[in-house]
């Protein structure tokens, strides 16, 4: 137990610095989503959910979540992913996740579409999404 | 129901079906300036007056999501090389039967290369041009019927695709513009990649017929069927040759450094095309937003010794055939270094020095090339 307190509190301390992302879906989605699974659907590998629905992913446009998610969580920077969807756009081979300008938008449309997953800044984060996964 | 009222029934009917299919639509560009720094050599279509037009590029692409896992995907490119004049480079139905599965038909492009699907991309790659003594089969693109197959071995992603179809076009050899047909153009393509690693292995074979109109070549074609040599005739032309090609690489993006190798080989039996190996390795160095890279090519055709000296009988035709073979020889190699500046989160500057060795010629030729790169 202490040992999980110390980790907690090391945590919070190398967080705090920065913001964190969570990556939210919509509450009525119960499929299990780990950070794997979470970087495959980022980068067209993986395009449905464990239950077999379509996943409609949504990224952010340039924002400092976006920076920091695809560095963290997908492991490119924003240019790096930019050439990687550019080489399965241009062959049909994928279609990236749409890009939305804010926190604000991410969570409505997290919260309007069951099959959705997006990220924001996780001070942002309100009931009406489930958040599966923090960076 | 008079004609009016039944043609908006119809537009108001296509109006609502166009509604249900989402059209995509992206680009990509290249804008590239460059030229020879010699006065009497060219290369990649510079001399030494500054070009902006040889390899700049512009295409647009639609893609049209018609439900029921079907995509209709149009990629329209106007090259500066060809006055800008705009063709469809892609055209295709795609049906994805599953995540792992699906069938595509229409015109899409050979996998004769790991680059080959974005070629024209510049975005996607870090040179201004890929090395071009390895991508250098002058067509790229066929028309038929394409499958492919994605899964996972353990941690790695497989993609294997079949295809067939054919090409019917002219083709560049050797500067002319030659009518060319490659008939059962059909292969394998096997792609395998692991995190920071892939490698790629391609298995092709066609029929290739090119027409050629060079005279001394016809006229020698002629003289040796009047001799009753028809056979050293045919293995002059290049009508329905038995041709293989095979293609073989791997590439790195480990952290900072970036690694491509490719080794492609292939050959046009019995025809006056020789035998072609390529090759080049490539490093690159990322530091943030630069690439810096260098890159070693090298080229050689060359007939086997048996082609040579079919015909000693007749020591005059023998040598004039031998000349003609000897005549298509080709080596050379070429050092390029170059950089590549992610200014912008969709644009790219990139500048590129290669040097081209032509070891048969004996002559050396340098060619500087400066771009941008867009998609968008």
């Amino acid at each position: 137990m202490k040992k999980l307190i110390l980790a907690s509190a090391l945590s919070i301390c190398s967080f705090s610095a920065f913001a964190e992302v969570a990556v939210i879906v919509n509450p009525g989605n119960s499929n299990a989503i780990d950070a794997d699974t979470i970087k495959k659907v980022y980068l067209g590998k993986a395009k449905s959910f464990a239950n077999g629905n379509k996943v409609t992913p949504v990224t952010q446009n340039g924002t400092a979540v976006a920076d920091e998610f695809n560095t963290k969580v997908v492991g490119k920077s924003s240019s790096q992913l930019n050439a990687y969807w550019s080489k399965l756009v241009f062959t049909g081979k994928g279609t990236p996740p749409e890009k939305l300008d804010t926190d604000q938008a991410v969570v409505d449309f997290v919260a309007a579409n069951g099959d959705s997953i997006g990220y924001i800044d996780s001070s942002k984060v309100t009931d009406k999404v489930k958040v599966v996964a923090t960076f | 129901m008079n004609k009016l009222s039944i043609a908006v029934a119809v537009c108001a009917a296509l109006a609502s079906s166009y509604a249900s299919a989402e059209v995509r639509i992206n680009g990509f560009a290249s804008i590239v300036g460059g030229k020879s720094l010699d006065s009497d050599q060219t290369l990649y279509g510079y001399d030494d007056d500054i070009s902006f037009k040889n390899e700049s590029k512009f295409a647009l692409q639609l893609s049209a999501d018609l439900q029921e896992k079907l995509t209709a995907t149009a990629q329209i490119i106007a090259r500066g090389e060809d006055d800008f004049d705009a063709t469809f480079e892609w055209a295709y139905v795609t049906y994805e039967y599953s995540d792992e599965l699906q069938f595509s038909a229409g015109k899409m492009r050979v996998p004769f290369y790991k680059y080959s699907d974005f070629l024209d991309v510049g975005y996607a790659y870090r040179w201004v041009r890929p090395p071009k003594s390895v991508y250098g089969i002058p067509f790229s693109t066929y028309e038929g019927l394409s499958v492919v197959y994605n899964t996972q071995i353990g941690d790695w992603d497989s993609t294997l695709q079949g295809f067939y179809g054919g090409f019917d076009g002219d083709i560049d050899v050797f500067g002319n513009d030659l009518p060319a047909e490659l008939n059962n153009l059909g292969g394998l393509n096997w792609n395998l990649s692991y995190d920071w690693f892939s490698a790629r292995a391609a298995y092709i074979v066609a029929d290739t017929s090119i027409y050629s109109d060079d005279i001394n070549l016809l006229g020698l074609i002629d003289v040796l069927n009047n001799s009753g040599l028809s056979d050293t005739a045919n293995d002059l032309i290049t009508e329905e040759d038995s041709t293989t090609f095979i293609g073989v690489g791997f590439s790195i993006d480990y952290e900072n450094i970036l690694f491509d190798a490719e080794y492609t080989q292939f050959e046009v039996e019995e025809s006056l095309l020789a035998e072609q190996k390529q090759f080049y390795a490539s490093l690159g160095y990322r530091l943030d937003d630069v690439i810096v890279h260098f890159t070693f090519e090298e080229n050689d055709d060359e007939h086997k010794s048996s082609r040579f000296d079919t015909i000693e009988s007749i020591p005059s035709l023998n040598s004039v055939v031998n000349l003609a073979l000897e005549g298509i020889r080709a080596q050379s190699n070429v050092y390029t270094i170059g950089a590549r500046y992610d200014f912008h989160p969709s644009a790219a500057f990139k500048i590129d020095f290669s040097r081209f060795k032509d070891d048969v010629a004996d002559t050396e030729t340098d060619v500087v090339a400066v771009g941008i790169d867009l998609v968008f």
